[in-house]
Protein backbone atom coordinates (compact mmCIF):
# COMPACT_ATOMS: atom_id res chain seq x y z
CA UNK A 1 0.00 0.00 0.00
CA UNK A 2 2.62 2.47 0.95
CA UNK A 3 4.60 1.72 -1.82
CA UNK A 4 1.60 2.10 -4.54
CA UNK A 5 1.35 5.31 -2.97
CA UNK A 6 4.57 6.35 -3.12
CA UNK A 7 4.81 5.50 -6.89
CA UNK A 8 1.30 7.14 -7.54
CA UNK A 9 2.76 10.52 -6.42
CA UNK A 10 6.00 10.39 -8.10
CA UNK A 11 3.78 9.99 -11.43
CA UNK A 12 2.31 12.50 -10.62
CA UNK A 13 5.70 14.81 -9.82
CA UNK A 14 6.82 13.45 -12.69
CA UNK A 15 4.17 13.74 -15.28
CA UNK A 16 4.94 16.59 -17.29
CA UNK A 17 9.03 16.67 -16.36
CA UNK A 18 8.99 13.65 -17.60
CA UNK A 19 5.85 11.46 -19.08
CA UNK A 20 4.61 14.27 -20.97
CA UNK A 21 7.87 16.18 -21.27
CA UNK A 22 6.72 17.82 -24.94
CA UNK A 23 3.36 18.70 -24.29
CA UNK A 24 2.07 21.54 -22.17
CA UNK A 25 -1.07 20.58 -20.42
CA UNK A 26 -4.38 21.60 -21.54
CA UNK A 27 -5.63 25.02 -20.02
CA UNK A 28 -8.34 22.89 -18.80
CA UNK A 29 -6.38 20.74 -16.63
CA UNK A 30 -4.25 23.51 -15.43
CA UNK A 31 -7.35 25.55 -14.58
CA UNK A 32 -8.82 22.50 -12.98
CA UNK A 33 -5.61 21.62 -10.98
CA UNK A 34 -5.60 25.00 -9.37
CA UNK A 35 -8.52 23.99 -6.95
CA UNK A 36 -6.77 20.81 -5.98
CA UNK A 37 -5.42 22.54 -2.72
CA UNK A 38 -7.90 24.64 -1.71
CA UNK A 39 -10.64 21.81 -2.00
CA UNK A 40 -8.66 18.90 -0.98
CA UNK A 41 -6.93 20.59 2.19
CA UNK A 42 -10.59 22.35 3.11
CA UNK A 43 -11.92 18.90 2.86
CA UNK A 44 -9.11 17.17 4.98
CA UNK A 45 -9.39 19.76 7.64
CA UNK A 46 -13.22 20.64 7.82
CA UNK A 47 -13.93 16.85 9.61
CA UNK A 48 -11.39 17.47 12.13
CA UNK A 49 -13.55 20.70 13.56
CA UNK A 50 -16.34 18.07 14.53
CA UNK A 51 -16.51 16.03 17.59
CA UNK A 52 -14.04 13.30 17.12
CA UNK A 53 -14.65 9.40 17.44
CA UNK A 54 -16.30 7.43 19.44
CA UNK A 55 -19.23 10.35 19.27
CA UNK A 56 -19.31 10.06 15.41
CA UNK A 57 -22.02 12.64 15.05
CA UNK A 58 -22.66 16.61 13.26
CA UNK A 59 -21.82 18.18 16.53
CA UNK A 60 -19.03 20.75 16.11
CA UNK A 61 -16.63 21.22 18.79
CA UNK A 62 -16.85 24.87 20.07
CA UNK A 63 -13.17 24.74 21.12
CA UNK A 64 -11.82 23.23 17.45
CA UNK A 65 -13.41 25.67 15.50
CA UNK A 66 -12.72 28.93 17.61
CA UNK A 67 -9.09 27.85 17.36
CA UNK A 68 -9.22 26.85 13.32
CA UNK A 69 -10.91 30.68 12.95
CA UNK A 70 -8.13 32.18 14.97
CA UNK A 71 -5.49 29.98 13.38
CA UNK A 72 -6.57 31.01 9.74
CA UNK A 73 -6.51 34.52 10.79
CA UNK A 74 -3.00 34.09 12.13
CA UNK A 75 -2.08 32.09 8.75
CA UNK A 76 -3.52 34.42 6.37
CA UNK A 77 -1.58 37.08 8.20
CA UNK A 78 2.14 35.90 8.99
CA UNK A 79 2.24 32.99 6.54
CA UNK A 80 4.07 30.98 9.50
CA UNK A 81 3.59 27.46 10.15
CA UNK A 82 4.97 27.45 13.12
CA UNK A 83 2.85 30.68 14.41
CA UNK A 84 0.08 29.03 12.79
CA UNK A 85 0.33 25.79 15.04
CA UNK A 86 1.40 27.67 18.34
CA UNK A 87 -1.46 30.27 18.46
CA UNK A 88 -3.78 27.59 17.20
CA UNK A 89 -3.53 25.46 19.88
CA UNK A 90 -3.11 28.06 22.52
CA UNK A 91 -6.49 28.98 21.91
CA UNK A 92 -7.75 25.25 21.93
CA UNK A 93 -6.07 24.32 25.57
CA UNK A 94 -7.81 27.81 26.53
CA UNK A 95 -10.76 27.36 25.23
CA UNK A 96 -10.73 23.92 27.25
CA UNK A 97 -9.79 24.81 30.18
CA UNK A 98 -12.62 27.33 29.78
CA UNK A 99 -15.39 25.32 29.22
CA UNK A 100 -14.01 23.11 32.28
CA UNK B 1 3.56 22.29 0.74
CA UNK B 2 3.45 26.48 0.70
CA UNK B 3 2.66 27.45 -2.79
CA UNK B 4 3.30 31.08 -2.29
CA UNK B 5 5.49 32.89 0.12
CA UNK B 6 6.68 35.78 -1.17
CA UNK B 7 7.64 37.02 2.06
CA UNK B 8 10.25 34.83 2.09
CA UNK B 9 11.51 35.74 -1.45
CA UNK B 10 13.56 38.43 -0.79
CA UNK B 11 15.28 36.95 2.10
CA UNK B 12 16.16 33.92 -0.17
CA UNK B 13 18.34 36.06 -2.23
CA UNK B 14 19.34 38.86 -0.60
CA UNK B 15 22.26 36.75 0.88
CA UNK B 16 23.95 36.34 -2.43
CA UNK B 17 23.88 39.35 -4.64
CA UNK B 18 26.59 37.85 -7.01
CA UNK B 19 25.04 36.35 -9.70
CA UNK B 20 25.43 32.32 -8.36
CA UNK B 21 26.35 31.03 -12.42
CA UNK B 22 28.71 28.05 -11.68
CA UNK B 23 26.68 24.83 -10.26
CA UNK B 24 27.97 24.90 -7.00
CA UNK B 25 27.55 28.39 -6.11
CA UNK B 26 23.92 28.29 -7.54
CA UNK B 27 23.67 25.24 -5.13
CA UNK B 28 24.63 26.25 -2.27
CA UNK B 29 22.62 29.36 -2.42
CA UNK B 30 20.09 27.12 -2.80
CA UNK B 31 20.78 25.10 0.27
CA UNK B 32 20.86 28.44 2.00
CA UNK B 33 17.40 29.47 0.41
CA UNK B 34 16.35 26.28 2.74
CA UNK B 35 16.96 28.05 5.69
CA UNK B 36 14.21 30.29 5.54
CA UNK B 37 11.78 27.27 4.89
CA UNK B 38 12.62 24.57 7.86
CA UNK B 39 11.10 26.20 10.40
CA UNK B 40 7.07 25.57 8.40
CA UNK B 41 8.95 22.04 7.42
CA UNK B 42 10.10 21.22 10.82
CA UNK B 43 6.72 20.63 12.29
CA UNK B 44 5.16 19.26 9.72
CA UNK B 45 7.30 16.58 9.24
CA UNK B 46 7.27 15.46 12.98
CA UNK B 47 3.47 15.39 12.83
CA UNK B 48 3.51 12.97 9.88
CA UNK B 49 6.13 10.75 11.25
CA UNK B 50 4.09 10.95 14.75
CA UNK B 51 0.73 10.23 12.73
CA UNK B 52 1.83 7.25 11.17
CA UNK B 53 3.55 5.45 14.28
CA UNK B 54 0.32 6.74 16.03
CA UNK B 55 -1.78 4.40 13.39
CA UNK B 56 0.23 1.57 14.34
CA UNK B 57 3.05 1.81 11.53
CA UNK B 58 6.56 0.45 12.77
CA UNK B 59 9.08 2.71 12.10
CA UNK B 60 10.50 1.30 9.56
CA UNK B 61 7.45 1.59 7.78
CA UNK B 62 7.26 5.16 8.88
CA UNK B 63 10.04 6.23 7.78
CA UNK B 64 9.91 3.78 4.79
CA UNK B 65 6.56 5.63 3.91
CA UNK B 66 8.36 9.00 4.52
CA UNK B 67 11.07 8.35 1.63
CA UNK B 68 8.85 6.46 -0.78
CA UNK B 69 5.79 8.94 -0.65
CA UNK B 70 7.75 12.02 1.24
CA UNK B 71 4.39 14.27 0.70
CA UNK B 72 3.36 14.91 4.14
CA UNK B 73 -0.27 15.68 3.81
CA UNK B 74 -1.03 12.66 1.64
CA UNK B 75 0.68 11.10 4.25
CA UNK B 76 -1.58 12.17 6.66
CA UNK B 77 -4.57 11.44 4.85
CA UNK B 78 -3.55 7.64 4.37
CA UNK B 79 -2.24 7.24 8.02
CA UNK B 80 -6.06 8.52 8.72
CA UNK B 81 -7.77 6.13 6.45
CA UNK B 82 -5.53 3.58 6.91
CA UNK B 83 -6.22 3.14 11.19
CA UNK B 84 -9.45 4.14 10.37
CA UNK B 85 -10.28 0.59 8.02
CA UNK B 86 -10.42 1.81 4.74
CA UNK B 87 -9.48 -0.33 1.58
CA UNK B 88 -5.51 -0.31 0.42
CA UNK B 89 -7.04 0.87 -2.91
CA UNK B 90 -9.63 3.67 -1.23
CA UNK B 91 -6.47 5.01 0.27
CA UNK B 92 -4.00 5.32 -2.32
CA UNK B 93 -6.48 6.53 -4.96
CA UNK B 94 -7.52 9.48 -2.30
CA UNK B 95 -3.32 10.03 -1.92
CA UNK B 96 -2.81 9.92 -4.80
CA UNK B 97 -5.95 13.14 -5.51
CA UNK B 98 -4.25 15.37 -2.66
CA UNK B 99 -0.80 14.97 -4.93
CA UNK B 100 -2.52 15.90 -8.04
CA UNK B 101 -1.12 19.66 -7.02
CA UNK B 102 2.29 18.05 -8.12
CA UNK B 103 1.07 17.73 -11.61
CA UNK B 104 0.74 21.37 -11.95
CA UNK B 105 4.34 22.22 -10.39
CA UNK B 106 5.62 19.77 -13.09
CA UNK B 107 3.81 21.57 -15.76
CA UNK B 108 5.42 25.11 -14.42
CA UNK B 109 9.50 23.19 -13.87
CA UNK B 110 9.73 21.74 -16.65
CA UNK B 111 10.69 24.61 -18.86
CA UNK B 112 13.14 25.74 -16.30
CA UNK B 113 14.86 22.39 -15.91
CA UNK B 114 15.40 21.84 -19.85
CA UNK B 115 19.36 20.96 -19.76
CA UNK B 116 19.40 18.12 -17.29
CA UNK B 117 20.18 14.38 -17.90
CA UNK B 118 17.65 12.16 -18.03
CA UNK B 119 18.78 10.61 -14.19
CA UNK B 120 18.98 14.61 -13.12
CA UNK B 121 15.00 14.65 -14.25
CA UNK B 122 13.67 12.22 -12.59
CA UNK B 123 15.86 12.97 -9.17
CA UNK B 124 14.30 16.25 -9.48
CA UNK B 125 10.83 14.75 -9.99
CA UNK B 126 11.33 13.00 -6.50
CA UNK B 127 12.54 15.74 -4.52
CA UNK B 128 9.35 17.76 -6.01
CA UNK B 129 7.82 20.03 -3.37
CA UNK B 130 5.61 22.73 -2.72
CA UNK B 131 8.04 24.85 -0.94
CA UNK B 132 11.03 23.60 -3.64
CA UNK B 133 8.92 24.66 -6.39
CA UNK B 134 7.52 27.84 -4.90
CA UNK B 135 11.08 29.25 -4.05
CA UNK B 136 12.61 28.06 -7.23
CA UNK B 137 10.32 29.15 -9.68
CA UNK B 138 9.73 32.84 -7.84
CA UNK B 139 13.89 32.91 -7.93
CA UNK B 140 13.93 32.28 -12.02
CA UNK B 141 10.71 34.77 -12.44
CA UNK B 142 13.28 37.47 -11.65
CA UNK B 143 15.76 36.20 -14.29
CA UNK B 144 18.43 35.03 -11.90
CA UNK B 145 20.95 32.31 -13.50
CA UNK B 146 21.76 28.50 -12.47
CA UNK B 147 18.03 27.55 -11.96
CA UNK B 148 19.14 23.82 -11.72
CA UNK B 149 21.63 23.66 -9.36
CA UNK B 150 19.61 26.24 -6.80
CA UNK B 151 16.73 23.55 -7.23
CA UNK B 152 18.74 20.55 -6.27
CA UNK B 153 20.34 22.55 -3.54
CA UNK B 154 16.54 23.93 -1.83
CA UNK B 155 14.82 20.50 -3.00
CA UNK B 156 17.78 18.17 -1.50
CA UNK B 157 18.02 20.39 2.15
CA UNK B 158 14.66 20.33 2.42
CA UNK B 159 14.29 16.59 2.03
CA UNK B 160 17.20 16.19 4.11
CA UNK B 161 15.68 18.27 7.18
CA UNK B 162 12.45 16.77 6.31
CA UNK B 163 13.51 12.86 6.71
CA UNK B 164 15.56 14.04 10.16
CA UNK B 165 12.57 15.50 11.15
CA UNK B 166 10.58 12.62 10.52
CA UNK B 167 12.62 10.21 12.51
CA UNK B 168 12.19 12.66 15.61
CA UNK B 169 8.21 12.37 14.98
CA UNK B 170 7.82 9.11 14.81
CA UNK B 171 9.80 8.87 18.49
CA UNK B 172 8.81 11.70 20.01
CA UNK B 173 4.87 11.30 18.81
CA UNK B 174 3.82 8.00 21.08
CA UNK B 175 5.29 10.06 24.31
CA UNK B 176 2.67 12.93 24.44
CA UNK B 177 -0.45 12.04 25.88
CA UNK B 178 -3.72 12.31 24.12
CA UNK B 179 -4.88 14.65 26.50
CA UNK B 180 -3.12 17.11 24.64
CA UNK B 181 -4.98 16.98 21.56
CA UNK B 182 -2.10 16.71 19.09
CA UNK B 183 -3.74 15.47 16.67
CA UNK B 184 -5.48 19.21 16.19
CA UNK B 185 -1.85 20.17 14.99
CA UNK B 186 -2.78 18.11 11.50
CA UNK B 187 -5.86 20.74 11.18
CA UNK B 188 -3.20 23.35 11.87
CA UNK B 189 -0.96 22.59 9.82
CA UNK B 190 -3.00 22.05 6.87
CA UNK B 191 -5.05 25.51 8.00
CA UNK B 192 -1.66 27.06 7.80
CA UNK B 193 -1.38 25.61 4.24
CA UNK B 194 -4.40 26.93 2.88
CA UNK B 195 -4.36 30.20 4.32
CA UNK B 196 -1.98 31.62 1.25
CA UNK B 197 -3.30 29.79 -1.52
CA UNK B 198 -6.42 31.39 -1.14
CA UNK B 199 -6.30 34.29 -3.86
CA UNK B 200 -9.46 34.68 -5.01
CA UNK B 201 -13.57 34.61 -4.62
CA UNK B 202 -13.43 31.05 -6.90
CA UNK B 203 -10.68 29.50 -4.11
CA UNK B 204 -12.64 30.03 -1.56
CA UNK B 205 -15.73 28.64 -3.01
CA UNK B 206 -13.61 25.60 -3.83
CA UNK B 207 -12.79 25.41 -0.12
CA UNK B 208 -16.26 25.88 0.69
CA UNK B 209 -17.42 22.76 -0.96
CA UNK B 210 -14.99 20.83 -0.53
CA UNK B 211 -14.92 21.62 3.35
CA UNK B 212 -18.68 21.17 3.49
CA UNK B 213 -19.03 18.30 1.26
CA UNK B 214 -16.33 15.96 3.15
CA UNK B 215 -18.41 16.56 6.51
CA UNK B 216 -21.98 16.09 5.22
CA UNK B 217 -21.21 13.29 2.72
CA UNK B 218 -21.33 9.68 3.78
CA UNK B 219 -20.18 7.34 1.40
CA UNK B 220 -18.83 3.77 1.65
CA UNK B 221 -15.72 2.89 1.95
CA UNK B 222 -14.20 6.21 3.08
CA UNK B 223 -14.57 7.46 -0.39
CA UNK B 224 -15.81 10.99 1.14
CA UNK B 225 -13.04 12.63 0.53
CA UNK B 226 -12.05 11.73 -2.69
CA UNK B 227 -16.12 13.08 -3.60
CA UNK B 228 -15.38 16.40 -1.78
CA UNK B 229 -11.87 17.30 -3.02
CA UNK B 230 -13.96 16.81 -7.08
CA UNK B 231 -16.87 18.71 -5.63
CA UNK B 232 -14.64 21.56 -4.85
CA UNK B 233 -12.60 21.25 -7.76
CA UNK B 234 -15.88 21.60 -9.58
CA UNK B 235 -17.19 23.95 -7.87
CA UNK B 236 -14.15 26.46 -8.01
CA UNK B 237 -14.20 26.47 -11.23
CA UNK B 238 -17.73 26.58 -12.24
CA UNK B 239 -17.37 29.92 -9.97
CA UNK B 240 -14.77 31.62 -12.15
CA UNK B 241 -16.65 30.69 -14.83
CA UNK B 242 -19.86 32.48 -13.79
CA UNK B 243 -17.82 34.82 -12.25
CA UNK B 244 -15.10 36.16 -15.26
CA UNK B 245 -16.11 38.54 -17.77
CA UNK B 246 -16.99 37.23 -21.02
CA UNK B 247 -16.11 38.58 -24.95
CA UNK B 248 -19.69 39.03 -26.30
CA UNK B 249 -17.94 37.51 -29.09
CA UNK B 250 -20.70 36.12 -30.53
CA UNK B 251 -22.72 39.50 -30.44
Amino acid sequence: MIVALGVGTFATRLSFLALFARNEPPRRVRRALQYVPPAVLAAIIAPLLFTRPPVESLTPDAARTAAAIVAFLVAWVTRSTLLTIVVGMLVLWGARALVA
Amino acid sequence: MIADRSDNKNALTSGSLDPASSPRAAFLAGVRACGALIMGVIPFAMVCGAAAAAAGFDFHQSFGMSWLVFAGSSQIVATQLYSGGAPAWVVVATGVVVNLRFMMYSAALAPHLRDVTPLQRWLAAYLLTDQAFAVTVARAAEGRAGTTWFYFGIAGALWAFWQAATIAGIILGTLIPASWSLDFVVALTFISVMAPVMKDHSMAVAALCGGVASVLLDLPLKLNLIAAAFIGIASGMITRALWTPRFKSGE
